[in-house]
């Protein structure tokens, strides 16, 4: 009740937070490597592309220092490919994420490999540079922070006419809203309290977060009863202990 | 619940129908005979809290009527079978605001007391499928934008009006907490978005 906001992040800290993501650029200056909190930036050299953080593209852009090179996945085509996955063949479910990133073996020449090793974090927020890598056809975490950033102030490096890739976005929001909306239905059924949100990007979480955790606490207080009597019923039964409880400390 | 959650206590005042199971000297006014006893099996709404602590609460009397409870009570009319077959065939066309201002929290409180699997299946089908009802009104409702924009921006406003507003208002507290919800997810989204050119 202290805390005016809402659990989880708003839209402008998400927003901020994507400012962290690569994007690749072609420099038109020469500009030597900076020393930041998260590294060194390349040098830059004017033919050559290099990968900075957004914040940074986005003011190299605006001083006219740089041009941006759209990610392949804001392509026209890569969009209307996904438009096309989410209405008509998966009608139910989102896009799947980016693939993690592919290596390619020196000693074994052909065959690329994914980087899934046990020590390396590949879920979207912490994947490196999803943004950027995230191969056409798929939808990175940060996809409509970073795509609106770009229209925004980078309308002209853009592969197609902005209006284009503005209207296609636009469709993918909405269609994907739709869906995040009659997400909850499944909660509806007595044994099924799963959702499936995977490859649900950050700014759709934050605008969703709390109807949904409005509808899942709703269902678990309806439950509340039936669940306890269950819990009990097992106790006494079987002796099967759930140790943890873990349902009951998660204080959704 | 919170110890001062206005909600949680104005469904406690909800009123439902309890049998008195023994008879209580003046207090006849509650079943409008003033200055006589209140007889055994007479019927009287008493609000939640109050029936719920008679209900659980047991004469220590005479030895015949140890262990009687002071009251038996039956669901309110808000959770009667007619409303629950109501809710069973169209969940969205039930106002339940109608029934009860509180009506999940009073559900959910009865069935505490009460076993009743059948109500919280229904009532979990009803809340899961009106809730996707009400995001979809509470993307649509409203004009999001502060500073009139052109009704043309504002053609998802389609379809709200005369059915929408009817359904709108039959929401419980739970349902139009969560329509505040989801419409200020929308309403940031979009606003987010008209603020991104100005950075």
């Amino acid at each position: 009740m202290a805390l005016p906001l809402p659990p989880g992040l708003t839209h402008a800290e998400v927003a901020f937070l994507a400012e962290m993501e690569m994007v690749t650029i072609v420099p038109r200056q020469r500009l030597e490597s900076m020393d930041l909190l998260s590294g060194q930036t390349p040098p830059l050299r004017p033919p050559h592309r290099a990968q900075l953080p957004l914040w940074l593209a986005l003011l190299l852009k605006k001083q006219r220092r740089a041009n941006i090179v759209p990610p392949p996945w804001l392509h026209p085509a890569s969009l209307s490919e996904i438009i096309h996955r989410e209405t008509k063949e998966n009608p139910q479910t989102f896009s799947p994420p980016p693939p993690p990133p592919a290596h390619a073996n020196p000693h074994d020449p052909g065959h690329a490999r994914r980087l899934a090793d046990a020590d390396t974090i590949l879920s979207p927020p912490f994947q490196p540079s999803c943004t950027a890598s995230a191969p056409a056809g798929y939808l990175p975490y940060h996809w409509l922070e970073v795509a609106e950033a770009l229209l925004a102030h980078a309308g002209d490096d853009m592969a197609a006419p902005a209006g284009e890739v503005r209207s296609l976005l636009r469709d993918l929001v909405e269609v994907r809203a739709a869906k995040m909306r009659s997400s909850t239905s499944v909660l509806g059924g007595a044994e099924n309290g799963l959702m499936e949100l995977t490859g649900v990007g950050a700014i759709e979480l934050a605008e969703s977060r709390a109807f949904v955790l409005g509808v899942v606490d709703g269902v678990r207080k309806i439950g509340a009863g039936a669940e306890a009597a269950r819990r009990e019923d097992e106790e006494q039964g079987g002796g099967i202990h759930d140790d943890d409880g873990s349902d009951d400390d998660m204080g959704i | 619940m919170s110890y001062y959650d206005i909600d949680a206590i104005l469904t406690d005042a909800e009123k439902i129908p309890c049998t008195f199971q023994l008879d209580v000297p003046d207090l006849g006014y509650l079943d409008n005979t003033p200055t006589q006893t209140l007889k055994t099996g007479s019927r009287i709404a008493l609000p939640l809290w109050l029936a719920e602590m008679l209900a659980i609460a047991s004469s220590s009397g005479d030895l015949d009527e140890q262990g009687k409870s002071f009251v038996t009570f039956d669901l309110p009319p808000a959770l009667g079978n007619d409303v629950v077959q109501a809710l069973k065939a169209d969940p969205r066309a039930v106002p339940l605001r109608d029934q009860s201002a509180h009506f999940y929290g009073l559900a959910t409180h009865m069935m505490d007391l009460s076993e009743e699997q059948e109500l919280a299946t229904v009532l979990r089908k009803t809340y899961v499928t009106r809730a996707t009802e009400i995001a979809l009104h509470a993307r649509k409702v409203g004009g999001v934008g502060h500073h009139g924009k052109s009704t043309a921006d504002e053609g998802s406003n389609l379809g709200v009006g005369g059915a929408g507003e009817e359904f709108l208002r039959g929401l419980d507290e739970w349902e139009r907490k969560l329509f505040r919800k989801a419409h200020d997810g929308a309403k940031a989204g979009k606003e987010w978005m008209e603020n991104v050119k100005k950075h």
